[in-house]
């Protein structure tokens, strides 16, 4: 147990204690010139404004959740691909079957105006 | 690397295949129909449970492993297909009426309980912890949604959140308990975990490991300690879901945890026993002490389908062939009385959930009052109902095993739940009327699955040896 | 012969029920009346079964054997022998007594007639089956409809009588389950027949046969009731409707009895002599208790409950004598006592009926006015107190010269409790019939003709068996020798 678990416990200390050393040694030696820019948060460039805990339409909540859905569908796409000669005929109809329930999935979320912005 | 195509084999699954279908067309369906033509929905669902039977029945009788050692199909599977189609056909033709009068009918809540349903199946089926896994989620995401289905509802949507949150916190503590058992065993299919636990050293994790899925599922079957969110759920889902969760997940939490417990564990019983043995205890005497002073008809049902899961702990930790069949009879049982008496409870509305309501009930729905009471007997074990013989059967496997004191304080339990069950009686039929509403003619698909659960109740009570040769020949061979 | 008379015996009250259900509410006479003639064929076949019955052996006899549920090892046994027959014999005649002493319910009278007939079957049932898991389907069977009967037409303390009653029963017959159990697992090859277990009594262990003989008494010994599970029988007596009291006392009483006889001595010999002392002390402070309890009493009715439990007290001497005279003498009082306390809670609902009291002290010289029913009335009670010439002396009298050579202390302070018993019912007598006239009671009804015809059976089988018990006691010979043989003692 111990013999199987000690690199990695050592790996761990180390690459805490590196960290750690790293961040204290910018703080001692590094030269701090602050200024307005620098000081103020970073939002893609552009000014913040309002409260970051402000209140959104759930539509917005809706689209998020439906594109993490078809969005995980593209990552099984990926691998899929790469292995797609190795897997032949069985791999076409299989991701075929795959996507025809996702399909089915978009049909009753267009239907259903999911999708719709009023 | 060479590449094998995974052995497919659409006929083992064909059940679930029918399932899957019928739930992929109702939700096609929904959005397509309007209006008066949704009314087919329900027949197209419980239609398609029906076949769905048909088909578990001609598998039955054969043994076959499909899709890598990962789905088996066996006669245990089918029993368990079998009390799980029952149940979601009662709870389909009963939900039909109830949807109407509470303005929620959609077609997604066919197409949901489809997808538990199938969910389940999978469940019962699978030789694999990971398939395992898959079939709960699939299950319990369905769940999570129908038990907030009354979106008015603030008590549905507490239902909902509570039933998610600890929902996915068992999940994550099985597939916790799933990892370990990986870590230990190096494999997640349950023959290869056999072949390691007969072996002679057991590493630590596989305890561990197992602890945390008897935690998870722990969760489903609503054993004590893990049955807090059980009286919420219950009391804020709608009734037929209510309905629903305390049979079908139930059923197939257990299926999950015969089969690991055991098969991939039966060597190791004397190491696993002692533990169910407390939590039956503690389940058993928790849910019916509880369920004394309930007030709230769901609520009461809700402790009690606590204490029968206790009862059918006493099954597993009796084990042997006797074990595994008489926790196969009790939840076939249970599924009938227990669906049995909500389909009353449906009935009669989301307003009359109080024990008051139902004074006097045997006057004003003379046929309603007697089938309560005739399950509420059953509940409480008392012959010539289903109840006894289930109760029957369990106690005299663990007294089979050497288990006498199991026995008796599991005997002596279901004498406590004689009170509660009895005061349903008592204010059935021996108080005034309460209210001179105007009487309601009982729906025919409500009526329908009424007498199919009477019928359940009263077959498997009093000439039960067609279901118990039955349940005797889908065991599994135990270790 | 072929005829499958105890089946037809047991189920056409249930029969007569699905009947009774497919009337209509407002058929209050054809309900009454499906009711009387279903409760008449077991009646009649009762006759049937007196006559046919072989009383030279103790073997049982009509047996009907079906397979029922091979897995669980149980069968559909039944079977009569001296000790069943006069028990069947007895319920059918009660049963059907107070079916026809019920025609004066007027509320939810459909109901009422069909939890009646329900409990029939489960009481013909219980005194004929011979399997175990039959016999304690119909023992706990019986419950249901008794607890319905007690809680909806009880008086005014109903539920509470009611869940008492239930729950006390309960509480002892899940102990006999476990017995039951235990029984089954430890005799190889298992089973469930009791002729069988019977036979194999002899390899039980002497420990084993001490804890499941527990198990069984505690189911018997609440139903007898003996002391100290009685407490239930006042409140339910009480509490009950008049029809129901008579069968409760009448034949549920001797359920107990009969599961004494039937299973516990035969079954378990050795525990069976181990306890015979503890039991027939138990037994007198039945007998003294009781009386010295009805000796209180204000309530006419419940004064008879506690009879009940006083003559309780002789039939449990009579069978912890394990002597042939003493254990026949038990099956005299219980047909005896089932006679007498029938017609008494009879006698006590008329009475109850038409004056809406049972407070003794409120009535005095009813015998100016209402001589039939005081006559009636002062007949059954000097039956009780064990009037020679009636059934309850030769009932006694048995039990005691029986116990006697066993257990002499302990009979010479029973036979006081004769003295108690004769003191209590007399006092009773005076209270009510004799004395002044109370001219509250002038606009009295007489008893009437549908009322005297309940209880005139009973009154001639009274004195039939207190002057002639040999036919009775020739029927029960052969059994009671088997039992006392089996047993040992």
């Amino acid at each position: 147990m111990f013999k199987t678990y000690f690199p990695i416990a050592l790996l761990l200390i180390l690459v805490l204690g590196m960290a750690f050393v790293i961040v204290l040694l910018s703080r001692f030696l590094g030269r701090r010139i602050p200024s307005k820019d620098k000081l103020s948060t970073y939002e893609c460039g552009i000014e913040p404004t309002g409260d970051a805990r402000g209140r959104f339409p759930v539509k917005f909540f809706l689209i998020a959740i439906l594109f993490i859905i078809f969005d995980i569908e593209i990552v099984f796409l990926y691998p899929w691909a790469v292995v797609f000669k190795k897997l032949k005929v069985f791999g076409l109809i299989e991701m075929g079957i795959f996507l025809f329930i996702l399909l089915i999935g978009y049909f009753y979320i267009v239907k259903k105006g999911a999708l719709r912005w009023e | 690397m060479s590449w094998l195509t995974p052995d497919i084999n659409f006929k083992i699954i064909s059940p679930e295949l029918i399932i899957l279908i019928v739930a992929l067309l109702v939700l096609i369906l929904e959005p397509l129909l309007k209006g008066r033509s949704k009314n087919i929905l329900p027949h197209i669902s419980w239609i398609g449970v029906a076949l769905a039977l048909v088909s578990v029945i001609t598998l039955w009788n054969r043994e076959e492993l499909g899709f890598n050692q990962m789905f088996i199909l066996d006669n245990f599977s089918c029993f368990f297909k079998i009390i799980f189609l029952s149940g979601t056909l009662l709870v389909i033709l009963s939900s039909i009426s109830y949807l109407k009068e509470e303005k929620i009918f959609h077609g997604e809540y066919f197409s949901l309980i489809l997808f538990a349903t199938f969910g389940m199946m999978l469940m019962a089926s699978s030789l694999n912890l990971i398939v395992i896994f898959l079939g709960l989620e699939i299950m319990s995401l369905c769940l999570y949604i129908l038990a907030g289905f009354r979106r008015y509802d603030l008590k549905s949507n507490e239902s909902s959140m509570k039933y998610f949150l600890i929902g996915a916190f068992a999940s994550g503590f099985l597939l916790y308990g799933i990892a370990m058992l990986y870590g230990a065993t190096n494999s997640t299919n349950l023959k290869e975990i056999l072949i390691f636990t007969q072996g002679f050293e057991n590493p630590l994790f596989l305890f561990i490991g197992l602890g945390l899925i008897l935690v998870g599922l722990g969760f489903k079957i609503a054993s004590f300690p893990f049955h807090m969110w059980v009286p919420d759920v219950y009391e804020g889902a709608p009734t037929p879901i209510t309905a629903f969760i305390s049979s079908g997940p139930k059923a197939a939490g257990f299926s999950a945890l015969l089969r690991i417990l055991l098969f991939a564990f039966g060597s190791l019983h004397i190491d696993w026993s002692f533990v169910l043995w407390i939590l039956a205890v503690l389940t058993m005497s928790f849910g019916n002490v509880i369920a004394l002073s309930q007030t709230n008809i769901k609520r009461l049902l809700a402790y009690s389908s606590i204490a029968h899961a206790g009862y059918v702990l006493v099954a597993l930790v009796a084990g042997g062939d006797s074990g595994i069949s008489s926790a196969m009879f009790y939840l076939l049982a249970y599924t009938f009385m227990n669906i049995g008496a909500f389909i009353i409870i449906i009935f009669l509305g989301e307003k009359k959930v109080n024990l008051d309501d139902y004074s006097g009930l045997v006057t004003k729905y003379p046929i309603l009052g007697i089938t309560l009471a005739l399950f509420m007997f059953s509940l409480a074990g008392f012959p010539p109902t289903s109840g006894f013989m289930a109760k029957f059967y369990v106690f005299s496997s663990a007294i089979k095993s050497g288990y006498t004191g199991l026995a008796i304080i599991g005997v002596l339990n279901s004498f406590v739940s004689v009170y509660y069950y009895l005061r349903v009686v008592v204010i059935m039929f021996m108080r005034a009327p309460v209210d001179e509403v105007q009487k309601v003619p009982i729906p025919f698909f409500l009526g329908l699955a009424l007498l199919f659960s009477v019928w359940g109740t009263l077959h498997l009570g009093i000439l039960p040896q067609s279901f118990l040769t039955l349940a005797q020949n889908s065991i599994f061979s135990p270790f | 012969m072929n005829i499958p008379i105890l089946s037809y015996m047991v189920f056409s009250p249930i029969l007569g029920m699905i009947l009774v259900m497919l009337l209509k509410k407002e058929q209050v006479q054809g309900i009454r009346w499906v009711s009387a003639i279903f409760s008449f064929i077991p009646l009649i076949l009762s006759f049937f079964l007196l006559a046919n019955y072989d009383p030279s052996t103790s073997k049982m006899q009509f047996v009907e054997f079906h397979k029922w549920i091979p897995s669980l090892g149980a069968n559909y046994h039944l079977g009569a022998d001296g000790l069943s027959v006069p028990m069947l014999f007895l319920t059918a005649l009660l049963s059907f007594v107070s079916i026809i002493g019920s025609f004066n319910i007027n509320f939810r009278v459909k109901e009422y007639f069909a939890f009646f007939l329900l409990l029939e079957t489960g009481m013909l049932g219980v005194f004929c089956a011979l399997d175990f898991f039959l016999f304690y389907i119909f023992w706990e069977i019986m419950l249901v409809p008794m607890y319905f009967l007690i809680g909806i037409w009880g008086g005014p303390r109903k539920e509470y009588a009611a869940i008492k009653f239930f729950l006390y029963t309960l509480f002892g017959s899940v102990f006999m389950l476990v017995g039951i159990l235990a029984l089954y697992f430890t005799v190889e090859p298992h089973t469930l027949n009791m002729m069988e277990l019977i036979r194999r009594a002899p390899e039980l262990s002497r420990g084993f046969q001490l804890i499941v003989y527990v198990a069984f008494y505690l189911a018997f010994a609440i139903k007898v009731p003996i002391f100290p599970f009685h407490t239930w029988l006042p409140d339910a007596h009480v509490e009950a409707p008049t029809a129901v009291s008579v069968v409760l006392a009448g034949i549920l009483l001797k359920m107990g009895l009969y599961g004494l006889l039937r299973v516990s001595y035969p079954m378990f010999p050795k525990a069976a002599l181990y306890f015979a002392l503890p039991l027939a002390l138990l037994a007198v402070i039945n007998i003294i208790y009781g009386a010295l309890v009805c000796m209180a009493q204000k309530d006419l009715k419940k004064l008879v409950a506690y009879s009940s439990v006083s003559h309780m007290g002789f039939c449990v001497l009579g069978i912890a004598a394990i002597t042939v005279t003493g254990i026949s003498g038990c099956v005299f009082q219980m047909v005896s006592h089932g006679l007498i306390t029938g017609a008494l809670f009879l006698l006590v609902g008329v009475l109850y009926d038409r004056a809406h009291t049972r407070d003794i002290d409120a009535f005095g010289g009813l015998w100016v006015k209402l001589p039939v029913y005081s006559g009636i009335m002062t007949l059954f009670c000097l039956g009780s107190l064990g009037l020679p010439g009636l059934s309850g002396f030769v009932s006694e009298f048995m039990v005691f010269i029986g116990a006697f050579p066993v257990f002499k202390v302990i009979v010479a302070i029973a036979v006081l409790g004769v003295v108690l018993t004769a003191g209590y019912f007399l006092r009773m007598i005076q209270r009510i019939f004799l004395g002044e006239f109370n001219p509250k009671w002038e606009g009295l009804p007489e008893i009437s003709g549908r009322e005297i015809f309940t209880v005139t059976p009973l009154a001639i089988l009274m004195i039939f068996i207190g002057v002639y018990p040999m036919p009775l006691a020739n029927m029960i010979r052969a059994t009671m020798e088997n039992i006392v043989r089996l047993v040992g003692g």
